[in-house]
């Protein structure tokens, strides 16, 4: 059964090469769909190569597409159920990597790291501080996916209370094995301390948090976004930023990576990271293990797991 | 007529059944025309019974103790009575009074033991007398601030002669209140910038709540619960309410000092721990309700349903306060589940008995019992007295009249009044009992932490029985909880005697 990887140019392309071909003797790694054609029947891909019906036409015999991801908004859905292609992601790989890396956004903004460490920087041992609790708060979480679980669960040491929305509502024996109370989008918005998104990039979440969104969100509460940039109207975040003193910490961005000149650079309150919440040494071996183990299991004749189409 | 059947005869008319007792030798004679007798292993378990279905019904009850030595058997169910503001008419049964002077075996001075919670207490000398004593007896009870009367009445009485003539007796509504008053507190409501409500336990007494409610949301205040309060103050789902007081001093100034005006409407002050000698020193207070006798501020006596209804038209808007809603709760026990802590084992017993009456004496649990569990009209009661032991006759007054009760009580308090379960199962009485076993006086030892932490660990702080055989030896169905405590749904289901323990936390709760 041939095989195509088509993997990001940042990834070493030998070590690579060298790893996945255990799987197939039939199989090619590239960084790029720049081919005229190819007959591999398994696609395997990150979130950084579009995969559309024009990449379709040149892969006539492809059948089922890995994303080695937990996004997959590269990937058209549409055309790959119109040629019966069948879709995986991997959503659980990198969501305790995300959760962590959204809770460590959380705590650096909550306890002003990033003043605090540049006074000392700058020869100056500050003796007041704005840092504060994270237990007591409540935290919201956008999206109670794999990611959005993971966060929960690590939030209930910290005392926290949790309210979640999402389009579907756990189960009552979630819910308490989580202690997260579900509620409404606004009333999540209004109520919470600290808003944390883990939301898929779909028609429904694009600009999603916008003016009338942010306008809900207690003055001085925190904002985290590690989904996808386009989720959030980023003019209208760095409006509620200088105007309702919203501290954001933010890993991906409308436009990646952001124009050097946007605004959202220049704010204090404010702690970014370039997409890469997700992205661990130990969340890519998880990712490889798990993405080689779902490609096995449908070249030995099996349902793949986590399909999306 | 003879005295027996006179005491029958006005029992009847004024609808004073079930008689509950523990007879001994000198009450014999009175229980000769008593149809609807309920035997109670000890004097106390009587009078709890009593209680719980004065607290229920809002009506005077009738309890029957044996001389002298039953009345100080039952002498601290009857402080809680007391303070529990519960109408009962306690009779006990006296020596023959024609060799009195001898001093003989179950004669003693009742009245004079009775002075410390019976608010008119008299031995009746005459045939003739019994019936009038008994009306008399019932409209003292019933005159708030409610609270037990006490009756003697010496064998020779019930066998001598007299007559009988029918007659009633006041059944007050208690609209007690003036005008001028309410004009007045109306005047100081309008003229403060920043006041504050305080509920108590009145409100539920006298049926108030729905009057409750449309003032808080007039005024838009922050309503509070009194501390230690033996039954329902305010819907604690209510967004006015900003939650229960705690029962000390200094920590009741901090709550309310940055309010110009103190409205305690129905309710009482009941502290615990000593913190400071003063209570809300130089604020303004206002205190309407008719059972508080301390007096800490201007004291209007009125019945807290008519003064609400009547002056909720006389006062202005002042807050605009909401309190944010408690999203804490879950999270807090799903975090408790681990090592079964207050917060989960409250979180799901409130879930499982959501619809029932709650008597509680858990007292190291019943702060995280009401917050999980919450007040509503009728919906929970415990004893204002910190009395143990109470809870379980209490309960049991209280299924008499409502089987959906349920009973949570600590190992340490079920074994005060163990002896109830034999009359809940002799009389086929609904019992949900859950007993949260945590091998100690959890209360004690928390005090103890707190004030003197070398003896928290005491071996007398920390009794251990086998309390599953203890239950089961009085024929009620036993189960222990397990981690999911999926047996409340056991417990909860049918009307016969069942108990659930769960084997709780034993760290030893803050104090603070």
């Amino acid at each position: 059964m041939k095989i195509l990887v088509v993997v990001p140019e940042f990834l070493p392309l030998d070590q690579i090469k060298a790893a996945v071909s255990t799987i197939s003797s039939d199989l090619d790694v590239r960084n790029d769909t720049n081919f005229e054609r190819s007959d591999a029947e398994i696609l395997i891909v990150t979130t950084f190569t579009p995969v559309n019906a024009e990449l379709l036409k040149k892969m006539p015999r492809l059948r089922f597409v890995q994303v080695a991801s937990i996004g997959y908004d590269n990937v058209d859905l549409n055309a790959m159920k119109g040629n019966g292609i069948i879709v995986s992601n991997i959503p659980t790989a990198s969501a305790d990597s995300v959760a962590e890396h959204a809770l460590s956004m959380v705590l650096s903004l909550l306890k002003d790291q990033r003043f605090l460490d540049s006074e000392i920087r700058s020869g100056r041992w500050p003796k007041i501080t704005r840092s504060t609790d994270l237990m007591g708060k409540t935290f919201g979480i956008v999206g109670m996916g794999s990611i959005g679980r993971a966060l929960a669960s690590r939030l209930l040491p910290f005392k926290t209370a949790i309210i979640y929305y999402d389009i579907k509502r756990m189960s009552e024996a979630e819910e308490e094995e989580y202690g997260a109370t579900y509620v409404d989008l606004n009333r999540l918005l209004s109520d919470a301390d600290i808003v944390s998104v883990h939301v898929p990039l779909t028609e429904t979440t694009r600009h999603l948090f916008n003016k009338s969104k942010f306008d809900l969100m207690k003055d001085g509460s925190i904002f985290i976004n590690t989904s996808r940039g386009e989720v959030v109207v980023e003019k209208d975040l760095i409006e509620a930023i200088k105007k309702k003193g919203l501290r954001a910490g933010l890993d991906v961005f409308e436009t990646e990576p952001p124009d050097p000149k946007s605004e959202l650079l220049k704010l204090d309150n404010t702690i970014l990271s370039p997409h890469i919440a997700g992205v661990t040494i130990e969340s890519q071996m998880r990712f490889f293990k798990e993405t080689i183990a779902n490609v096995m299991r449908y070249m030995q004749g099996y349902e793949p797991n986590f399909r999306v189409a | 007529m003879k005295g027996y059947k006179i005491f029958g005869n006005v029992l009847r008319d004024l609808k004073l059944s079930p008689v509950l007792g523990n007879p001994g030798t000198t009450e014999l004679p009175m229980l000769r025309d008593i149809s609807n007798y309920v035997l109670t292993l000890h004097d106390g378990i009587a009078v709890g019974m009593a209680d719980g279905i004065a607290l229920w019904t809002r009506k005077p009850v009738l309890v029957n103790l044996h001389t002298d030595l039953g009345l100080g058997n039952a002498m601290a169910f009857l402080m809680t009575a007391a303070r529990n503001h519960s109408p009962l008419i306690v009779t006990a049964g006296q020596q023959d009074q024609r060799h009195l002077a001898y001093e003989p075996l179950l004669s003693g001075n009742l009245t004079e033991m009775a002075d410390n919670f019976a608010k008119y207490r008299t031995e009746v000398r005459k045939p003739d007398d019994i019936a009038y004593e008994i009306r008399k007896a019932y409209q003292i009870a019933e005159e708030p601030p409610r609270s037990p009367v006490f009756l003697s009445f010496p064998m020779d009485v019930m066998e001598a002669e007299g007559s009988y003539v029918y007659e009633d007796v006041a059944r007050s509504t208690h609209n007690v209140m003036d005008e001028d008053d309410v004009i007045a507190v109306a005047n100081a409501i309008n003229d403060a910038k920043n006041p504050a409500v305080i509920f108590g336990s009145e409100i539920d007494e006298f049926d108030a709540f729905s009057e409750a409610m449309a003032f808080a949301e007039k005024l838009g205040c922050p309503v509070y619960s009194e501390p230690l309060g033996n039954r329902s103050s305010y819907p604690s789902d209510d967004p006015h309410y900003a939650g229960e007081l705690y029962p000390a001093a200094a920590l009741v100034d901090l709550d309310l000092m940055q309010y110009d005006l103190l409205l305690f409407i129905g309710s009482d002050l009941t502290l615990y721990p000593y913190t400071t000698d003063l209570i809300l020193p130089g604020k303004r207070k206002i205190v309407i309700g008719l059972n508080n006798r301390r007096m800490i501020g201007e004291t209007y006596r009125a019945n807290p349903k008519i003064f609400l209804a009547r002056i909720l038209d006389l006062v202005h808007r002042k807050c605009n306060f909401r309190r944010s809603r408690d999203y804490m709760k879950l999270t807090d026990a799903v975090r408790d589940k681990k090592k079964m802590g207050q917060k989960y084992v409250s979180y799901r017993i409130s879930k499982y008995f959501s619809d029932f009456t709650m008597v509680d004496e858990a007292i190291s649990v019943s702060e995280t019992l009401r917050h999980y569990f919450g007040y509503r009209p009728n919906g929970y009661f415990t004893a204002r007295s910190g009395q143990i032991g109470w809870a379980l006759p209490a309960s049991l007054g209280i299924a008499m009249y409502n089987p959906k009760v349920v009973t949570v009580v600590g190992d340490g308090s079920l074994m005060y009044s163990i002896q109830a379960l034999w009359t809940a199962k002799h009389y086929g009485i609904p019992l949900k009992l859950i007993v949260l076993e945590n091998g100690g006086y959890n209360i004690l030892r928390s005090y103890a932490m707190s004030y003197f932490p070398e003896i928290s660990d005491a071996e007398y702080l920390r009794p251990e029985m086998d309390i599953e055989s203890i239950v089961s030896s009085y024929g009620i169905d036993v189960r222990i909880a397990d981690a999911e405590l999926k047996e409340l749904e056991w417990l909860r289901s049918g009307s016969d005697q069942k108990a659930l323990i769960v084997k709780m936390d034993r760290s030893i709760p803050s104090m603070f």
